[in-house]
């Protein structure tokens, strides 16, 4: 007992520092927290198309397919960075359906954008408003979620896509 | 002469529970979304509040909590809200529930392992 209290401030330490170290381990980026939506179900949202507001595009339609969802938009620079990439997993995966939300953008500019740049999306549907980028969750440019066949959300990436990102993090969940 | 007192302690009390709420019931909404927006971490910004930044996610959440308070929503159904499509980190006190227990107990249970290892030091002495 007498040993117990002697050692219990040490004890207190070493569990602080397990906590610490298991922290740094964890590889955790605190300027890039976790989705809260990770593993729930997509949010509900309807979506219309850029080119054509007859056409839209509802959450339900998602289902049984796996879905890459990109939030995007002209005035976002690293956007364009990562435009390139889509275009890899559009042609190595043509199953999966590319989804791309452009976010509080002009109409005109983002058809320029694609114009230019390429169209690597099945869909692109607007968010004008952000609305559709809330429930999401989303908080900066770009953003990709992959969404899998039940409609789970499966995966979350923050910032511009890398080759490495895709390779290592995307392809295996494909 | 002294029961009289106590009735008037009783009623004045009364009165400025009353009070309280009806100042608390006519907060503004400004002052409702200023409080809560206090509360928030804008997560496009470095250590800054929803209410202090300026940055155009921040004014997206104000904007929201303002439409929610208006639909007559909580100020907890609005956190609720917001930690399901942010996560907690959107918060700047953690949430006390069964994931942050930990957190919240470890003082409390350092305070407990300290009075126990003073009181045994004192004895001892």
């Amino acid at each position: 007992m007498n040993r117990l209290i002697i050692f219990l401030p040490l004890l207190i330490l070493l569990m602080i520092c397990f906590f610490v170290l298991m922290y740094l381990l964890s590889n955790k980026d605190p300027n890039k927290p976790p989705s809260a939506l990770i593993n729930k179900n997509v949010p509900i949202f309807i979506s219309k198309s850029l080119y054509d507001s007859d056409y839209v595009i509802k959450s339900e339609d998602l289902k049984n397919k796996k879905v890459l969802i990109n939030f995007f938009a002209s005035w976002c620079i690293p956007c364009k960075v990562e435009h390139p990439l889509l275009f890899e997993i559009s042609k190595s995966y043509p199953d999966v359906y590319l989804l791309g939300l452009n976010h509080k953008d002009k109409s005109n500019d983002a058809k320029n954008y694609l114009s230019q740049d390429g169209n690597p999306y099945d869909f692109v549907g607007v968010d004008s408003d952000g609305m559709i980028a809330l429930e999401f969750g989303v908080f900066g440019l770009p953003e990709t979620f992959l969404i899998n066949e039940n409609g789970k959300i499966v995966y979350k990436f923050m910032g511009p896509l890398t080759k490495e990102i895709i390779k290592n993090e995307i392809i295996p969940l494909l | 002469m002294k029961s009289y007192l106590s009735y008037k302690i009783v009623f004045i009390t009364i009165y400025f529970i009353f009070l309280s709420l009806e100042i608390f019931a006519n907060t503004t909404l400004e002052e409702k979304v200023k409080k809560l927006t206090l509360e928030l971490r804008c997560m496009t910004c470095q250590n800054q509040s929803i209410y202090d930044s300026e940055a155009e996610f921040s004014n997206d959440i104000k904007k929201i909590v303002r439409s929610k308070f208006k639909e007559g929503k909580s100020e907890k159904e609005i956190k609720q809200f917001l930690v399901e499509r942010y996560g907690e980190y959107i918060l700047f006190k953690p949430l006390l529930n069964y994931k942050n227990w930990f957190l919240w107990a470890f003082p409390f249970i350092l305070l407990v392992f300290s009075l126990f290892f003073i009181s045994y030091k004192i004895r001892k002495n």
